[in-house]
């Protein structure tokens, strides 16, 4: 666990890049530090491992002052993963990683061998070890200096903008690892970015700075979507906050209907008796087109659906572990604006129109409400309830609402 | 130390600080004139420049006064001689900075020349070199440093210059002389050194004054590599 | 006759390989007069340019060094210890370990100050000492530079070692001086000839030992970026 209190950092010039900050990142969490270049996101990470050290106020590991440890000790249990990775050119990938490991004395080849395990853990084809990093890709090498950082298993992780230096597609590749190995190690981690989209992916808590070193509000990131302090952070979550936050709504509680699902073989005539303005064909239980009502109306009864031109099906969504926001989008891609609803394997559900969507989508809102109405207690108190219910899909972030532990509200 | 000694000999000093002056300046500006054509094709030629380099880099190696010795045969014991080697020498320390201060012109500037419609002589003229000039003008200055002191050691092969004032005060045993030998050649390598930074100052007065040290630095950097040696 | 044949003549002339003065023996005078200084100047250089690229203290004084000591004639330098100090191993030590040091100390400063700064921040923030920092990090990837400062200085020395015979040392530069006096073109073209294969020599020495010191990964990187 990290703790600031009330941390400064005052240059000899005058300027205040930090501003009496009170932060604590629970363990096993990460947290995100999101903002405006030059508001002190990065010098505060920087503080923790005393690359920068602060002018007043304290920061605590584990509850000891960090200023008590040798800062060499102190770091050695810290992983630290800077954007341009700083890879040491002159070493091959597996001595890079095993560098923390042989500096505390292991012996190199055990250290090695841990080195090609990482690889491993981070997404590397150890076949890369005895490569050196300017044989590897941008996402590659910031792989790696993830592997480093973990080498020496450190309690804590420290991420100053890792996946900036990389393009969108290696980045969102790169920020699901990174929720995935977080499920696996539960490390505790304060991530540094400017990217607020990145910052909602991937923190389970997110501080939103102001220019001057001051936080605007600390919170779980649905809530910042649902409930900006302020106008400044309204505006620094984006536009389509509101819709964005449907990424944190599961679609479980959505009510589908099966009654436009009509399997291929069935007749026109079983269809137009229906009474549905769409049909969903499905070929083997698959969804495979929509039909419309009309054009059932100049065939012969008795012609099976699989013989009509359908329009293509567009997106689905998985029920119950996609998000509304996926179930969303689905019917508004869908030509019948409805969306297909369908389980693991691929098996059409049911579908819902717009209404049922919009149904579903006050019932969570009201939901996340009572929860932040119930989750204004102190922080403490909170923190065994988060287990059960962090379900966070690398692809598709779907927390089920209302059981945070995070202080709610804005921290000045 | 006898101050005396120096108003008594003021025309020897002076004309033999002229003739070194002479020496090491022509032969830098010779090297600087050779150096710009040959670093622009090697700028704009990429697999020319490190055979250039290469032998850049042997010639180099060779201390002038070999070099001098094996023109003799040719040149005689002559002013020529030493210009030549001189020359030779300034190149090496020239031409790497040529080469580098056209590399280091940002791709976007020459691209933006280009688009306007400047064709590659007009670019390279008025774009590139002015922009390469300061790195030019710190390898310059290491030339021509170097070659006014080099130029001293003429005076071994019989070409007049300010070794003579050592080599007099070695004879006679006459340690004044040859600190003022030391001071004039010193005096005379820091004051061209300090005419070029004004002939630098002259030329870009689009660069703020830090940069452009950091450049000359850097620039300096790469020449002070190839010191000649004596 | 050409610079080469006389230098041939000479060279060739089996006298000149025996007795007292001989080639052999004024060739192995010459790289003591080289091997000593340059020694001291690495032991000076090195260690000062890796500490104040390290710390960023005192890079005012490499500023200064890289400024001026090209100006400083080592003929006039060996001649006014001469004068003072007469024929003892200063005389001509002194001169040459001041004159080696600045490529030396000048290339150690530039590899390490010049390494990758996200690369110190790194080593720093993964919890090396400053020595660490040094040993482990800095130097290998200033390695390079130190190099070509080691072969600047060593050229340079073989140089200066040539004019010291003017002094009355031994070394090639005694053909030389001896045969300007005598006006003997023969040993003053032989030793030239010495003295340039020698220093051509040292320059191929180190190409080599670039080769083989310095890490792949380096030299490859390094390739990619002058090429580039």
């Amino acid at each position: 666990m990290i703790t600031f209190e009330a941390v400064t950092k005052r240059y000899p010039d005058g300027t205040v890049a930090v501003d009496a900050l009170d932060l604590e990142v629970p363990v096993g969490k990460t947290v995100v530090l999101v903002g405006p270049s030059g508001c002190g996101k990065t010098t505060s990470l920087r503080m923790v491992n005393r690359l920068v050290e602060p002018t007043e106020g304290r920061i605590l590991l584990d509850g000891k002052d960090i200023r008590e440890q040798n800062p060499a000790k102190l770091r050695r249990g810290i992983g630290y993963v800077i954007q341009q990775t700083g890879l040491f050119p002159h070493r091959t990938v597996e001595d890079n990683i095993a560098t923390v490991p042989v500096l505390n004395g292991w012996r190199r080849q055990k250290a090695r061998d841990r080195a090609r395990e990482l690889l491993t853990t981070v997404g590397l084809d150890p076949e890369l070890a005895r490569r050196y990093p300017y044989q590897l890709s941008g996402g590659q090498q910031q792989r790696v200096g993830v592997a480093r950082a973990l080498a020496a298993d450190p309690p804590v992780l420290l991420m100053d903008e890792p996946f900036s230096a990389v393009d969108p597609v290696v980045r969102a590749s790169l920020q699901d690892e990174l929720i995935t190995l977080q499920r696996e190690l539960q490390k505790t981690i304060l991530f540094v970015t400017h990217d607020i989209e990145e910052a909602i992916k991937v923190g389970d808590l997110v501080a939103l700075f102001r220019p001057h070193g001051k936080i605007a509000q600390f919170d779980t990131p649905e809530r910042l979507l649902g409930d900006p302090v302020d106008d400044y952070v309204a505006g620094f979550v984006g536009f389509d906050r509101g819709i964005r936050r449907l990424s944190f709504f599961t679609s479980q509680g959505l009510s589908l209907n099966t009654g436009p699902v009509q399997s291929a073989d069935t007749t026109v005539a079983t269809a137009q008796a229906s009474g549905e303005s769409w049909i969903l064909v499905t070929d083997g239980g698959k969804p495979s087109g929509w039909v419309p009502a009309d054009s059932l109306a100049g065939q012969p009864g008795s012609t099976p659906l699989s013989q009509l031109a359908a329009e293509p099906v567009g997106h689905t969504f998985t029920v119950g572990t996609d998000s509304l926001r996926a179930a969303l989008d689905a019917a508004v891609l869908s030509p019948a604006g409805q969306a297909v609803g369908v389980d693991d394997d691929g098996q059409a559900v049911g579908v819902a129109t717009f209404d049922q969507l919009r149904a579903a989508i006050q019932a969570a809102e009201r939901a996340a409400e009572a929860a932040a109405a119930a989750s204004s207690q102190p922080a403490d108190a909170t923190t065994d309830e988060t287990d059960n219910s962090k379900k966070r899909d690398p692809g598709q972030p779907g927390v089920q609402p209302g059981v945070q532990s995070a202080p709610s509200g804005a921290q000045p | 130390m006898s101050w005396s000694w120096i108003p008594q000999n003021w025309s020897l000093i002076w004309q033999l600080t002229w003739e070194n002056a002479k020496l090491g300046v022509l032969s830098a500006i010779y090297g600087l004139i050779i150096s710009i054509p040959l670093g622009v094709i090697a700028a704009r030629f990429r697999w020319f420049y490190p055979p250039t380099l290469a032998v850049v880099s042997i010639i180099y190696a060779v201390p002038s006064l070999a070099l001098w010795i094996a023109l003799i045969p040719a040149f005689g014991l002559t002013d020529t001689t030493v210009i030549i080697g001189l020359t030779a020498f300034s190149l090496c320390v020239i031409l790497p900075n040529v080469v580098a201060g056209l590399r280091a012109v940002p791709a976007p500037v020459r691209q933006a020349a280009t688009a306007m419609g400047y064709g590659p002589t007009r670019r390279l003229v008025t774009v590139e070199l002015p922009l390469a000039a300061p790195v030019i003008i710190g390898g310059l200055r290491v030339g021509v440093v170097s070659s006014i002191s080099l130029a001293s050691l003429g005076q071994l092969i019989g070409v007049s210059s300010l070794s003579y004032l050592f080599i007099d005060g070695l004879q006679r045993s006459f340690p004044t002389e040859i600190i003022v030998g030391l001071v004039c050649v010193i005096v005379l390598a820091v004051v061209c050194d300090l005419v070029l930074v004004g002939v630098r100052r002259a030329l870009t007065p689009w660069q703020p004054r830090r940069q452009v040290a950091i450049a000359q630095w850097t620039g300096m950097q790469r020449a002070a590599l190839r010191r000649r040696p004596a | 006759m050409s610079f080469f044949s006389y230098a041939w003549d000479w060279l060739t002339t089996s006298a000149n390989w025996h007795g007292s003065d001989s080639i052999p023996q004024q060739i192995l005078a010459h790289l003591g007069y080289c091997a000593l200084p340059l020694l001291l100047a690495a032991l000076i250089g090195i260690p000062a340019g890796v500490w104040i690229g390290h710390t960023g203290r005192g890079a005012a004084l490499v500023v200064n060094v890289a400024n001026s000591w090209r100006a400083i004639p080592t003929l006039g330098l060996l001649i006014l210890l001469a004068v003072y100090l007469g024929f003892s191993l200063l005389t001509w030590l002194l001169p040459l370990v001041v004159l080696a040091i600045p490529p030396i100390l000048i290339n150690a400063y530039e590899g390490v100050a010049g390494v990758d700064p996200d690369v110190k921040d790194a080593a720093r923030g993964m919890g090396m000492t400053s020595w660490e920092q040094v040993i482990r990090v800095e130097l290998p990837i200033a390695l390079p530079l130190v190099l070509v400062g080691l072969r600047t200085s060593a050229i340079f020395v073989v140089a200066t070692a040539t004019i010291a015979a003017y002094i009355g040392l031994g070394g090639l530069g005694r053909f030389i001086f001896d045969g300007l006096a005598s006006n003997n073109y023969g040993p003053v073209a032989g030793g030239a000839l010495l003295v340039v294969v020698l220093a051509v020599l040292v320059l191929i020495l180190f190409t080599v030992l670039n080769r083989l010191v310095v890490p792949v990964g380096l030299r490859r990187q390094a390739k990619l970026a002058r090429t580039e």
